[in-house]
């Protein structure tokens, strides 16, 4: 960031050089991840193809790592809360460099369930106790979407139900 | 921006596809304050990033309350530093997190702070930082990062009273220079 330097009379920095100065020690200390703002696009751009605003976002609850840092064989527990369903994953990695993604929805129900990658979505269906699972997933950005029953089966489900489609955040596999 | 969502109202579709692309333009140039905002909450790398990441998908469906850029930026920082606490909250459960502001950046790279120490004068601010009240670092770590015209919404969103929000920035913007001060005349005396 280049902002002119300004000194006050009394040799002391000015109001917007100093927080100039500041913003440059937090850019370098602490700056955006690499990728963040190219994640962030992605998932805003897929919520706006949906066009499905009335989905809702689940939120991050819990968020553990099994082993160390950097370790290859990370195994990671994710859980993610909305005010219908929870939403618990763990991420293994395969020994062929994929990922293996294993899910269980609480209140158990049979969902469709989505996990939108770039390059489309794949999907699968949560069994009668809400558990399951993708086996082999290419490591990278995704976000799982849960469908709710119309949307699952293509037929009309009995009773007054009121569930959304619900969305996590974009998570790196 | 909003002539084209109301004109559009009767077709969500096309109303949240236009609200995308509004937003999509604006990720790029606000993310890092948003970033800085949920550091400063005290939250680690991966729970900052999925709060940033939900506060722009949430400004899909709120894009068309807001009327203006200052409001723009004030709600951005609201919503980030309301799903930081959240987060840092549920996240007390399960681990110790550390919530001490600026005491040491949580930053697990081990090479970022000497990347910090290789600039005399940033070495020297950062150590004046860090003597101040956490209220006036939360508040210049911040508003650092806001474009100039949205300062005073941005700080007042901080919780500070209209009003005393110019005079409180003032006053912390001062109180680095005096540390600033002592830090150099501390310099000075060693040598």
């Amino acid at each position: 960031m280049s902002v002119q330097k300004t000194t006050r009379p009394d040799g002391q920095p000015g109001d917007e050089h100093l927080l100039a100065m500041i913003s440059s020690v937090f850019e370098a200390a602490d700056p955006v991840p690499v990728g963040l703002v190219d994640r962030i696009r992605l998932s805003v751009v897929l919520a706006g193809l949906d066009g499905d605003l009335d989905s809702e976002l689940a939120r991050l609850a819990v968020h553990e790592a099994a082993l160390a840092r950097g370790h290859p064989e990370e195994s990671r527990t994710i859980t993610f809360d909305s005010s219908s369903l929870t939403i618990m994953i763990r991420i293994d990695s395969n020994a062929d460099g994929t990922v293996r993604v294993d899910g269980w929805l609480a209140p158990p129900h049979r969902r469709r369930v989505e996990l939108t990658m770039a390059n489309g979505p794949v999907t699968t269906d949560a069994d009668a106790d809400g558990r399951f699972a993708f086996l082999s997933i290419p490591r990278g950005t995704a976000r799982i979407v849960v469908r709710p029953p119309e949307q699952s089966t293509g037929e009309s489900q009995p009773g007054p139900f009121e569930i959304k489609t619900v969305v996590t955040p974009s998570l790196m596999l | 921006m909003d002539d084209q969502l109301t004109t559009a109202d009767g077709d969500m579709t096309a109303r949240v596809r236009s609200a995308a692309l509004a937003v999509d333009e604006l990720v790029p140039i606000h993310t890092p304050m948003l970033w800085q905002v949920a550091r400063a909450a005290g939250l680690g790398q991966q729970d900052a990033e999925d709060v940033v990441q939900t506060v722009w998908v949430s400004l899909l469906s709120h894009l068309d309350t807001i009327r203006s850029p200052e409001a723009l930026t004030g709600w951005l920082v609201t919503a980030t530093r309301r799903e930081a606490w959240r987060v840092a909250a549920a996240g007390r459960k399960t681990q110790p997190a550390d919530h001490e502001l600026l005491v040491e950046i949580p930053d697990p790279r081990a090479d970022s702070e000497e990347r910090v120490l290789a600039a005399e004068e940033q070495r020297t601010l950062w150590a004046a930082l860090r003597t101040l009240d956490p209220r006036c670092q939360e508040l210049l770590r911040i508003v650092a990062f806001v474009p100039r015209p949205d300062y005073d919404l941005v700080a007042e969103r901080l919780g500070m009273r209209r009003g005393s929000v110019g005079p409180t920035r003032l006053r912390c913007l001062d109180k680095l220079r005096v540390a600033l001060r002592a830090a150099e005349g501390r310099k000075e005396g060693l040598n």
